[in-house]
């Protein structure tokens, strides 16, 4: 009766961490991503090999799994985050002050995108700003006011719930610089004003 | 001196050497270590190591069969949306009404879902400005072609994107190789069918009117070039 029941133990434990530890270690490398398919700026997170052909399985299954249609970044990248520049959660109950300074040049586009990447309703229907639409200060930043109220200047609406941004960045040699894990011109801070 | 109260005392006398006195003995005990719970101690090394080899098989078979199997692929969508071989202009991304993911909202997009079955596809598209790009997918997302616009200088473009065994003119079945290096104007498709992308990106409502009537003249047809 004893064996038995070792048996079956020794039975569940081959199941229940082998699947478990299997399927969630594969679940977290595509969806997370580690340090072999990702680079992570401050909050900005891209997959470096996302679009490409030779792309690591990894990547591949990420952008099948969230139906993604990326250009290779070897032309431009697109940086997602989650998190403010202090590690707390994007949530709309907050306001954030995106600045984006010293990507002169290089054409840019932010947009707000709730967690599936769908586009947030707003009364406004503004979703993105670029760098050919949104309002510069006298140094050349440019400031995007993250708010459910309207803001003075690049006022980016978000609704209810947790908010995804996404940078697109097309600069090739911003790329390359990220392919090849070197030094790359600062992303944009993500600085909380204050919750509600 | 008065005896009774004697200004020396007498001190006693200390032995020549200190006594050979053992170490005290300190009764230090461990910190028991917390025992692994009973059922964790009846698993065998075999059941672990079986258990092990179980996860690496599942890893590898997931994360390779998400793509063949996801139901999130982005062609898979677009596939039963759009007819074949024929440009559709997408407009701009608005709340439910999204193709997909993440896609760029303020952005016009002109997409071709190409066949080449029977014949090539021939893409003429104009980028008109910094941020357009036209680019070539594979079923799979496979990124295999893209152009970007350049600033302040509109470009029309003209395409003819031929299967990759066409090319080399070879039996070499097209996945095992890269594409055929091409002419300037043919494209070596590694899949037999897959997406163009034009994407058009608005500078703010005035250049509304501009920007459609750019993509209205992006073509996409079956057969070479006239």
């Amino acid at each position: 009766m004893r064996q038995f029941g070792n048996l079956i133990v020794n039975l569940l434990a081959i199941v229940v961490l082998g699947i478990g530890g299997g399927l969630g270690s594969a679940w977290y490398m595509v969806e997370a991503g580690s340090r072999l398919t990702t680079r992570s700026f401050g909050p900005w997170t891209t997959w470096i090999a996302a679009g490409r052909p030779d792309a690591d399985p990894y990547t591949r299954a990420h952008t099948a799994r969230n139906g993604l249609l990326p250009i290779a970044s070897t032309l431009e990248l697109s940086f997602y985050a989650k998190t403010d520049s202090d590690g707390g959660q994007l949530q709309s109950a907050c306001d954030y002050a995106v600045t984006v300074e010293g990507l002169d040049g290089a054409w840019w586009d932010l947009a707000a995108f709730d967690r599936r990447g769908g586009v947030i309703p707003n009364g406004a229907d503004r979703f993105t700003f670029s760098s050919d639409t949104a309002m510069r200060e006298p140094d050349g930043r440019a400031v995007i006011v993250l708010a459910r109220d309207a803001r003075p200047g690049n006022w980016l609406p978000v609704g209810a719930g947790k908010v995804t941004l996404a940078l697109t960045i097309q600069d090739a040699v911003l790329a390359a610089a990220v392919y090849a894990a070197g030094p790359i011109k600062p992303l944009p801070t993500i600085r909380k004003l204050g919750c509600r | 001196m008065n005896p009774r109260f004697p200004t020396r005392f007498p001190t006693p006398a200390l032995p020549e050497r200190w006594p050979n006195l053992a170490p005290p003995r300190l009764d230090v005990r461990q910190p028991a270590r917390p025992a692994p719970p009973g059922w964790i101690r009846k698993i065998h090394w075999r059941a672990a190591i079986g258990a092990l080899l179980l996860a690496g098989i599942l890893h590898v078979t997931a994360t390779l069969a998400v793509p063949l199997v996801g139901p999130g692929m982005a062609y898979q969508k677009l596939r039963d949306l759009l007819p074949a071989n024929t440009m559709v202009v997408v407009p701009p991304a608005r709340p439910g009404k999204q193709l997909l993911p993440f896609l760029m909202p303020d952005a016009y997009y002109g997409i071709c879902r190409y066949s080449l079955a029977s014949e090539p596809v021939t893409v003429s598209a104009p980028l008109a400005d910094l941020g357009w790009t036209l680019s070539l997918h594979t079923p799979q997302g496979d990124n295999f072609y893209v152009i970007p616009g350049q600033q302040l200088r509109a470009t029309d473009l003209s395409l003819v994107i031929v299967p990759a065994a066409e090319k080399s003119g070879d039996l070499i079945p097209a996945f095992t190789r890269r594409p055929a290096a091409a002419s300037e104007d043919q494209i070596a498709s590694p899949s037999e069918e897959g997406l163009i992308i034009i994407r058009a990106p608005l500078k703010g409502l005035a250049w509304k009117g501009e920007a459609e009537a750019a993509l209205a003249r992006a073509k996409c047809t079956p057969g070479l070039k006239p």
